[in-house]
């Protein structure tokens, strides 16, 4: 008996994690997206409704997850590696509170006035600066001090956006 | 012939008053200045620059973006032969050779060849799009809404079949991308499609905030993941100008490289990807010596480059023409152009002769620009590639932050680019390679647009797909790829040319 005859007899099993988990992935997201388009209207062919490509889509995106899923039974493949969570909260947070500090926001009884570049600029660096494990806090400062001030140069001046330096001190 | 170059005339009225040179100046320059950082490739590049040309006209606006789509290139170049990371798929072939050559004191010679090997490649990429151009804007002038949805599905066969991993993955991303074009109100009858009942989303996705979530932010993390072994050459960058030996050993891995790039970067679905990997294995091929491959030949940096640089030109042609970007990078140039008010496609030569005749001699010019300004700077470049990561990506951080912000100076859509940053960082946990879905995601608008008009002109029936003759053609041949690359021997093969 050949290595693979011998492999294929063996009982079935997840042979690539990765493969698996990104067939259900597909599978999840096509589920959701039918579930929001479940009201639209498919229409007739003469006369395509809102539904019809987004719930074709969707059964497509599903079938291929399935697919991507039941091959992964089937062949050896990548396995799912540890996802570095450091980075996702650090990175993207930052960006988050750029997003919300820039022009303020209300929620609840938390209000943040707009705060502007100046401030947001140096949240970004120094918020997203922390994701590396080889941070060093005063080269970050710095860092981020020269950013902001090559960032609003650049933006504002050179480029003449329409972006908010600091309203709450310069009223720009 | 005589209207070609009148047409390239008028182009280079327009690229060479001095405003426009400045801007494809600039363009270049900061092209390649992020280019060249590791781990940030053209796509990233462009779509963390694209905030820059937001304040131009439009025509400086796209003369910008093609010097700084040639400087991305370019830097990639750059990054590959002196760091071996490279940016982009393309840039593979280039690490092979080229950092071996580095690694010998010929760093400046690598550069060298690969500048001036792009740089002849440009000069007759261009010639090829003025030629082209006009003839190809008169075919698509016959396309109805059935060809065009043939030709889309075409291209995104392509793109499925030359992406790099498992075709079934490139396969669920083209998928996705088409999905989340469907996001947002439906054009014919206003109904909100899947946005959660969001304003936000009522205009569907936006472009530059899936680009650079996907692009931007998921690609800092996928490099804060592993931590990279830079591999800075330490030995000296050497002269920069190949010697006479070195010219003689080039120039016919130069035209070479040139030609199957060139040919192979007008098919729609990224067959720029192909060029460099077939030059590389044609110089391999027919070298008297092949063992020299992989060990610093200078064919080896010559031909890929040049083949290179012929395909991201040509690449182009089925943009300004069909209106069909044929891989990501030229989604992103649809992107741009959108938000400067210009839809690509067959009109826009007709309509706005001055944008794309200018655009088009400004490609050449930026090509001779890259050629003046980056010999003399591998010195800065070489400086830049030893600011470490740590520094870079909160860089990279606040530049994206601003420039989405600046969009639609919507402080939303950088939480939304946040939200797409960790889907992008999914799908690479996933082993998605998340190009794919960029070409769907702008391909997907225009083809639901096309395959409604389709069906009402022919009446409710698919048939109208294999019954026009042009439309069956697109559609034998994307089926054609599909079950080419699907055979058994094909795909060992595929396996091959992407792992090499």
């Amino acid at each position: 008996m050949s290595l693979n005859k011998i492999e294929a007899a063996r009982s079935l099993r997840i042979r690539s994690t990765q493969d698996f988990a990104a067939g259900l992935f597909m599978v999840a997201l096509a589920l959701l997206a039918l579930f929001l388009s479940r009201d639209l209207p498919m229409g007739t062919l003469r006369q395509l409704g809102p539904g019809m490509l987004p719930k074709s889509f969707a059964v497509i995106c599903a079938a291929l997850g399935l697919l991507l899923s039941a091959n992964s039974l089937r062949y050896n493949g990548e396995k799912l590696t540890g996802f570095s969570w450091r980075g996702v909260f650090f990175v993207l947070g930052a960006a988050c509170l750029f997003g919300l500090t820039i022009r303020g926001f209300e929620i609840g009884p938390l209000k943040v006035p707009a705060l502007g570049m100046l401030v947001s600029g140096p949240i970004v660096v120094i918020v997203a600066g922390l994701a590396a494990e080889d941070v060093r806090i005063k080269e970050l400062l710095i860092f981020a001090a020269a950013m902001t001030a090559g960032c609003a140069l650049l933006f504002k001046y050179a480029l003449g956006l329409p972006i908010p330096l600091a309203p709450w001190l310069l009223g720009i | 012939m005589t209207e070609m170059f009148a047409h390239l005339g008028l182009g280079f009225g327009i690229a060479l008053t001095l405003k426009n040179i400045a801007l494809c100046f600039v363009g270049c320059l900061v092209g390649t200045l992020v280019g060249v950082l590791p781990g940030v490739g053209p796509v990233a590049t462009i779509a963390m620059l694209l905030p820059i040309t937001f304040g131009l006209d439009p025509v400086g606006a796209l003369i910008m973006l093609a010097g700084i789509y040639y400087g991305a290139q370019y830097g990639g170049s750059t990054t590959a032969i002196l760091v071996n990371i490279p940016g982009e798929a393309t840039a593979v072939v280039t690490t092979l050779d080229g950092h071996q050559m580095a690694k010998q004191g010929r760093a400046g010679v690598a550069l060298g060849t690969a500048a001036i090997g792009s740089f002849v490649a440009g000069c007759f990429a261009t010639l090829i799009i003025a030629a082209l151009g006009a003839p190809l804007t008169r075919l698509a002038l016959l396309f109805g809404p059935a060809e065009y949805f043939s030709l889309m599905v075409m291209g995104l066969c392509f793109a499925v079949v030359l992406a790099r991993g498992s075709i079934l993955k490139a396969f669920c991303m083209i998928m996705l991308g088409l999905l989340l074009s469907t996001v947002g109100t439906d054009l014919e009858t206003g109904q909100e499609r899947m946005t959660f009942g969001f304003p936000p989303l009522a205009d569907g996705v936006d472009f530059a905030v899936l680009a650079m979530g996907v692009f931007g932010f998921a690609e800092v993390l996928r490099n804060l993941e592993n931590p990279e072994a830079r591999d800075v050459v330490r030995s000296k960058i050497g002269r920069l100008l190949p010697d006479w030996n070195d010219i003689k050993q080039s120039t016919a891995p130069v035209l070479r490289g040139t030609f199957i790039g060139g040919v192979l970067g007008i098919l729609p679905g990224n067959g720029a990807v192909l060029g460099p990997f077939a030059s590389y294995t044609l110089e391999k091929k027919i070298a008297k010596d092949p063992s020299r491959f992989g060990k610093g030949a200078i064919e080896g940096v010559a031909g890929p480059e040049s083949a290179n640089n012929a395909g991201a030109q040509t690449a182009f042609i089925p943009l300004l023409t069909l209106g069909i970007p044929p891989n990501a990078v030229m989604a992103l140039m649809v992107g741009a152009m959108t938000i400067h008010g210009i839809i690509p496609g067959p009109q826009v030569m007709t309509k706005n002769p001055d944008l794309f005749w200018g655009m088009i001699a400004s490609m050449w010019i930026g090509n001779l620009m890259l050629l003046i300004i980056n010999l003399p700077l591998v010195g800065l470049w070489v400086k830049l590639l030893q600011v470490p990561y740590r520094l870079m990506f909160p860089a990279i951080l606040i530049f994206c932050s601003i420039g989405i912000y600046s969009v639609n100076n919507q402080p939303v859509d950088v939480m939304f680019t946040a939200l797409f940053g960790l889907f992008g960082y999914l799908l690479i946990k996933l082993g998605f390679e998340p190009a794919p879905m960029l070409l769907g995601f702008v391909l997907g608008k225009l083809m639901e647009e096309k395959l409604r008009q389709a069906l009402i002109i022919s009446r409710g029936s698919f048939m109208t797909f294999i019954e026009r003759p042009i439309s069956a053609g697109l559609l034998v041949v994307a089926v054609a790829i599909l079950v080419i690359a699907l055979l058994p021997s094909m795909s060992k093969k595929r396996d091959e040319v992407f792992t090499e």
